[in-house]
């Protein structure tokens, strides 16, 4: 036993090649971590480079058209280079055979392609930052995208590769969950993590061929000339954002459903608690997948679409609030009389309840249209979305690090700074970002590089906190790696938190390479802290 | 799945004459101006062209039923993605008080090219200047 403890994924087999060509679902998750997270400290440093040329009216800092290009970087990185591919990559990968006791992924080989197609995507898109450029927005819109000189090619040709990779670990994970679950595992015992990343998975192969389409059409107007977006060949402006926004409505819940996944298990774990209401839990993520196929055009209120579908879109927006409201109460009363631990990873999912509910009722207001005609294009959306991107899904994110990280590599974390770093993300986001309401609110428009005086107060306090929300997550981040250099190891068989899910309960930390030594046997269901004793061992 | 089903070559041959025939269907019916169902006719008779093949020459008909369930999944989607952008392009303009600009798809360009440009209601505005956009408050 002893001698088999001591070989885990990480250090069998050795050497680079054995990375590289790895089928292991937990390296290859690894390696979506790493690069996920360069991309997310890219992403920030272009953050913290707009927040200081925004501290001041004027343009001190950088000019107007480097301004231009470091926004539409900033989005396009964050959103596709990290937050769609990089959370479900890692997190899901190392977690997602972990918790339905198996091997490995349904199709592993098609796990590495796709780490390989996302790394060949993101090198377009790299190309595109050395060559100068692109400065249209995230969103591509036409007709400034077909007709600006700036590496608009390079970069969506990036995402529409990156979009296959998405499809293909979709397609992985759907299989993985349907065919290689144990026996006795059945739907209604599986984590809510793993409905969650089903969730995810179904709406990455149903949504992302369209944004390779969307892609595809631009590319087509742009070298043949042919008429699909352009008035002046007989095509329709307003069409693209269709397309794109058909694509990008989905891939918010994209972002959004892997992070309910990751609250659902750390509260119930974190309070000691049988989760409360686990199937309105698990249906509301498929309803929101669905819904959220249907209220696109919530993003097109003041784009010229006729009043008839505005109407439309506005109302079925509204249907989103009650899937989501139902998760956000069954987290609380899960937490209600339970034995609520401050640790690290919960003081981020409670972070997430309070951050998610603004951005998520900010998002119910954007989706009246009335009032939608003022706030569009204002930073009140820019506030609403971080609220909902980064209050939502990285805060969610760095709680799931948190919960998992003794788990999946075997060390431990100076669990103080992680605290001081939490509190830090908490404050510095809800300084950078409720400035912003406001902003919005008073008519600051996005995307510009300067402002008028009225402004100034709000935007060099939204600076000043940016930094401090800049520097916590950097720590936090080094804090987690910090402890692989310290080689502060946690004895296998911990569980410091008492989980109940296979992961905790029947492979040692970090796990095996094949990651149960035998196949296991399921004792219990994920959440039943009513029923069974789960000790907290932590050495 | 579980026995590999053989399929007649009268089969075969019947879908591909559909096939065939349908294509013609579809150069016959673009020289009749449906309006908005022109769309709606080409899609229908699309879909049932591509279904043919997922059914017949893929064998999807015999295949295990979640391969069918995605296949009809991915067709509903795509019903939802071209059904409400209808209801956009179809009721563009709806409360524009100007007619011209009712239709702007494909109309467009002729508009660009012939027509002088107007405000919302109507009037001839000059190209060059940046008041285009504002409202005539006398009507
Ligand atoms: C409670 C559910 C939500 C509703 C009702 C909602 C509604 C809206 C509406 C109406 C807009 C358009 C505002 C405008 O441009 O005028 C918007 C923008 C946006 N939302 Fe949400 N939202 C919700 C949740 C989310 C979530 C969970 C995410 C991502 C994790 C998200 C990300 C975004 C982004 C990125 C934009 C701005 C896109 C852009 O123009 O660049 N939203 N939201
Ligand atoms: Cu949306």
């Amino acid at each position: 036993m002893s001698e088999n403890i001591k070989q885990n994924y990480l250090n069998h087999p050795k050497g680079l090649m054995s990375w590289l060509l790895t089928l292991d679902h937990k390296r290859i998750g690894l390696m979506y971590l790493v690069s996920g997270i360069l991309f997310f400290f890219l992403g920030g440093l272009l953050a913290l480079v707009m927040r200081m040329e925004l501290a001041a009216p004027g343009n001190d800092f950088i000019s107007n058209d480097t301004y231009n290009n470091v926004y539409t970087l900033h989005g396009a990185i964050m959103i596709f280079l990290f937050i769609i591919p990089a959370i479900p990559g890692a997190l899901g990968n190392i977690l997602l055979p972990l918790m339905v006791g198996a091997k490995d992924v349904a199709f592993p080989r098609l796990n590495l392609a796709s780490f390989y197609i996302y790394s060949f995507g993101a090198l377009f898109a790299m190309y595109t930052i050395i060559n100068g450029g692109v400065d249209t927005g995230w969103t591509f819109y036409t007709p400034y995208s077909t007709q600006s000189t700036s590496n608009v090619v390079p970069m969506t040709l990036g995402i529409f590769i990156i979009g296959f990779s998405s499809i293909l670990t979709g397609l992985n994970f759907i299989a993985t969950v349907h065919k290689m679950r144990i026996p006795g595992l059945t739907w209604y015992k599986l984590p809510l993590f793993v409905w969650a990343l089903y969730g995810t998975s179904l709406v990455q192969i149903t949504a992302t061929p369209v944004l390779a389409i969307t892609m595809v059409l631009l590319m087509l107007e742009r070298f043949l000339g042919i008429g699909i977006f352009d008035p002046a060949l007989g095509g329709d402006p307003v069409l693209y954002q269709h397309f794109f926004w058909f694509y990008s409505h989905p891939a918010v819940y994209i972002m959004i459903l892997p992070a309910f996944g990751i609250i659902s298990e750390i509260i119930p774990v974190h309070s000691r608690k049988k989760i409360w209401g686990y199937k309105f839990i698990a249906y509301s993520t498929l309803s929101i997948a669905f819904i959220g196929f249907l209220v696109w055009g919530h993003h097109m209120f003041t784009s010229g679409q006729s009043v008839f579908s505005q109407i439309v879109f506005s109302f079925i927006t509204y249907f989103v609030g009650i899937p989501t409201g139902v998760k956000i109460f069954s987290w609380i009363l899960t937490m209600y009389k339970g034995q609520v631990s401050f640790t690290p990873p919960m003081l981020y999912a409670l972070s997430f309840l309070f951050l998610f509910t603004i951005g998520g009722l900010t998002g119910i207001f954007l989706g009246a249209v009335a009032l939608d005609i003022h706030l569009h294009d204002t930073y009140f959306v820019v506030a609403h979305f971080h609220y909902v991107m980064q209050g939502g899904t990285i805060v969610a994110f760095l709680g799931g690090l948190h919960h998992w990280w003794p788990k999946s590599f075997g060390v431990m974390y100076n669990q103080t700074i992680a605290k001081i770093c939490a509190f830090g993300v908490f404050l510095g986001f809800n300084g950078t970002f409720f400035p912003q309401f406001l902003l919005g609110l008073r008519g600051m428009p996005r995307r510009y590089a300067t402002y008028s005086e009225e402004f100034v107060e709000l935007h060099s306090y939204s600076t000043f906190w940016s930094g401090i929300l800049g520097i916590s997550i950097f720590i936090a981040i080094m804090n987690l790696f910090w402890s692989f250099i310290k080689k502060n190891k946690v004895d296998p068989g911990s569980n410091p938190w008492g989980g109940m899910t296979l992961e905790w309960t029947h492979t040692s930390s970090p796990p095996h390479p094949h990651n149960f030594e035998e196949e296991p046997v399921l004792e219990h269901g994920p959440y039943d802290y009513d029923k069974v004793i789960v000790e907290k061992t932590y050495k | 799945m579980s026995e590999h089903h053989i399929t007649p070559l009268r089969t075969y041959l019947i879908i591909a004459a559909s096939l065939l025939f349908l294509s013609g269907v579809t150069v016959w019916v673009s020289y009749i101006d449906l309006g908005p169902l022109n769309i709606v006719v080409a899609m229908l008779v699309a879909t049932i062209k591509a279904s043919l093949v997922a059914f017949f020459f893929m064998h999807l008909l015999w295949d295990d039923k979640k391969n069918l369930t995605m296949f009809l999944m991915s067709l509903m989607f795509f019903g939802i993605f071209v059904t409400i952008t209808l209801l956009d392009t179809e009721f563009r303009g709806d409360l524009d008080l100007n007619p011209e600009v009712k239709d702007p798809i494909n109309k467009r360009a002729v508009f660009y090219d012939t027509l002088p440009l107007t405000d919302t209601h109507g009037h001839p505005v000059d190209e060059h200047s940046d008041n285009h956009h504002e409202d005539k408050d006398h009507h």
